[in-house]
């Protein structure tokens, strides 16, 4: 037995040509994805850190000289900042108002085109273009669409009751803003609920209206349980991009459209973001802004975590669809 | 009958409510500046309108910045984007799946929280009033970009690779002759909205960019005052469907090729 072994070939490579060719392979790896990983090192890690570094200090944007460190005392302030929370609780607000509803909302049109209709490429197209139009035009649609004199939801509702006057911006402007945050936000989750519910295999439906199920019952037990990590998805972010909501409310203050130092949004939309803003980019305190934008991380980052912990609970990924 | 009402009732419903605002602003942009606020409908179209948007906001001057910064900012972030994505999906590196969750994991970061630092690191280093920091994001790849790539060459099989290496092509050539002409789809879906975000994006160049090299984003914001600083909305609304028009017309036509790039690059998570 012990003769035996010599006459056996190598053909096992040796330990170091094998390292040689997986450290090539890392190599090759490293290489091709390097541009990213030099971009989120200098344009997302480095600038990170010195935004937490910032929010521990006095920074006003401008120079150096001045600054000094400051502790927490930025999130302390922020804590006590009575404009702090009232912005927090209006963006809060808003997400209640525009979440669950443009999310309902997206099901519901992804649901009706994904029948088998006429022109259901037209009402496609309808319904995904307010998704496409930028922000400064969907800011000037609503503007004039609900313009106390020139505005059409006036004209309408002067149809019903005579000589209203309804300053829409002015007397509910977080309506407004809501509104046209569902309306714009629409289009681009009909379109990924549609692609989910392109992904579940027509057997599946087919079979259960054999079985005698109404279209209901098949909406209800079949296509939603499918659907659940595509509601996931959207939900979440949903929930992270109204969180972020920060150029409309200042697009839509009354007066003239646009973002000057000058335009700070009625009360009852000026968001956190807003705030955040205006902290940092009219009132130069960089310092305190990154400390009040790292706390409006923190929310995300809190709500998104219970989210993905509730998600064991109702999200089914268990049929390959 | 009552079931084609079922099927189109609904559905016609939310569409008028949908086109309603965009169909005001198309009337609004056809009314004399007089008629504003004092007849619902244009007594004869004022097709004017839309020379004096042009004119007054010097709107093809701004329409080139506008096209300058998004067109080279989606040239180069889709090239970038793809070849980072196919590193991620096709090979192998200890700390690849760490990296790859970092991609992601930034998606949650808000955009604003990472914007200041950067703001502030651009304005050290001279580069506000340029288009240098779009340039500097787009040579970094998207994570959106790079995640769409990563799952579409996915599903593209190895056994194309392993032909190609026996023939001795290399990752680069591999990537070049390979995944990336074989990648419409991804491509056209992430060039699309790549291109759209920097179009229609505003805060960036309000803050960045200054009067003469900004976008047409934010020239539509105010450009439209008579000599008395009194807003003329008729024109401003001609300008806005100048503004919105070639986008509206592009997915009119591309929107049946997004709801499928999207099925099958496997975005919907």
């Amino acid at each position: 037995m012990a003769g035996a072994t010599h006459v056996l070939p190598r053909v096992m490579p040796r330990p170091a040509l094998l390292r040689r060719r997986a450290v090539r392979r890392a190599a090759t790896f490293y290489l091709l994805v390097s541009p990213w990983l030099l971009g989120f090192v200098l344009l997302s890690a480095v600038p990170l850190a010195g935004a937490l570094l910032m929010s521990l200090t006095n920074y006003d944007g401008l120079n150096l000289d001045y600054v000094a460190f400051v502790g927490v005392d930025n999130y302390a302030r922020a804590f006590s900042d009575p404009e702090a929370q009232h912005a927090l609780l209006r963006t809060l607000l808003l997400m209640v108002l525009v979440v669950p509803t443009g999310l309902v909302l997206q099901l519901l049109l992804a649901l009706m085109v994904d029948q088998p209709i006429r022109l259901s490429n037209l009402f496609r197209t309808i319904f995904y273009l307010p998704y496409v139009i930028p922000v400064v035009a969907g800011a000037w649609v609503w503007k004039i669409f609900v313009d106390p004199s020139g505005g059409l939801v006036n004209a309408l509702v002067g149809a019903v009751v005579p000589d209203v006057n309804i300053r829409w911006l002015v007397e509910y402007p977080t309506l407004v803003l809501a509104v046209f945050t569902i309306w714009g936000a629409a289009g681009g989750g009909m379109v990924i609920f549609l692609a989910g519910l392109q992904g579940i295999p027509a057997e599946y439906r087919e079979a259960a209206m054999i079985d005698g199920a109404s279209p209901a019952q098949v909406t209800r037990f079949i296509t939603l349980p499918l659907l659940t990590p595509v509601i996931f998805f959207n939900l979440v972010t949903g929930i992270i991009t109204t969180l972020q909501v920060l150029v409309q409310p200042m697009l839509l203050s009354p007066g003239i459209l646009g973002l000057s130092p000058g335009t700070v949004p009625p009360l009852d939309n000026y968001l956190y973001p807003v705030h955040a803003y205006i902290e940092i980019f009219v009132k130069q305190l960089f310092g305190y802004g990154a400390a009040l934008l790292w706390l409006l991380f923190a929310v995300v980052l809190g709500l998104t975590l219970v989210l993905f912990g509730t998600s064991r609970r109702w999200v089914h990924y268990g049929v390959e669809a | 009958m009552t079931r084609a009402a079922v099927r189109y009732v609904p559905v016609s419903f939310f569409a008028v409510v949908f086109a309603l605002p965009i169909f005001w602003v198309l009337v609004t942009s056809l009314k004399r500046q007089s008629e504003f606020g004092s007849s619902l409908f244009p007594t004869q179209l004022e097709w004017p309108n839309y020379q004096l948007a042009v004119v007054l906001a010097d709107f093809m001057h701004f329409a080139l910045n506008s096209l300058v910064l998004s067109g080279s900012y989606a040239t180069i972030v889709v090239i970038v984007s793809a070849l980072v994505g196919y590193g991620f999906a096709r090979h192998r590196a200890p700390g690849r799946n760490q990296l790859f969750g970092l991609v992601l994991a930034l998606l949650i970061v808000p955009t604003f929280v990472q914007f200041v630092p950067q703001f502030v690191l651009f304005a050290r280093l001279g580069l506000t009033n340029s288009y240098w920091p779009w340039i500097l994001w787009a040579l970094g790849g998207s994570p959106f970009a790079i995640f769409l790539f990563r799952q579409f060459f996915a599903t593209f099989p190895r056994e194309l690779d392993d032909a190609a290496e026996v023939d001795g092509a290399g990752p680069l050539r591999i990537f070049l002759q390979i995944y990336l002409p074989n990648a419409g789809p991804a491509i056209a879906a992430s060039a699309i909205f790549m291109f759209l975000w920097v179009w229609g994006d505003y805060l960036y160049p309000a803050l960045l960019l200054h009067q003469d090299n900004t976008t047409l984003a934010v020239r539509m914001a105010n450009a439209y005052v008579d000599p008395h600083g009194n807003p003329l909305q008729t024109v401003t609304m001609a300008g806005v469907v100048l503004y919105v028009m070639p986008l509206i017309l592009f997915f009119a036509f591309a929107q049946r090729f997004i709801v499928r790039g999207i099925v099958t690059t496997g975005l919907k998570g």
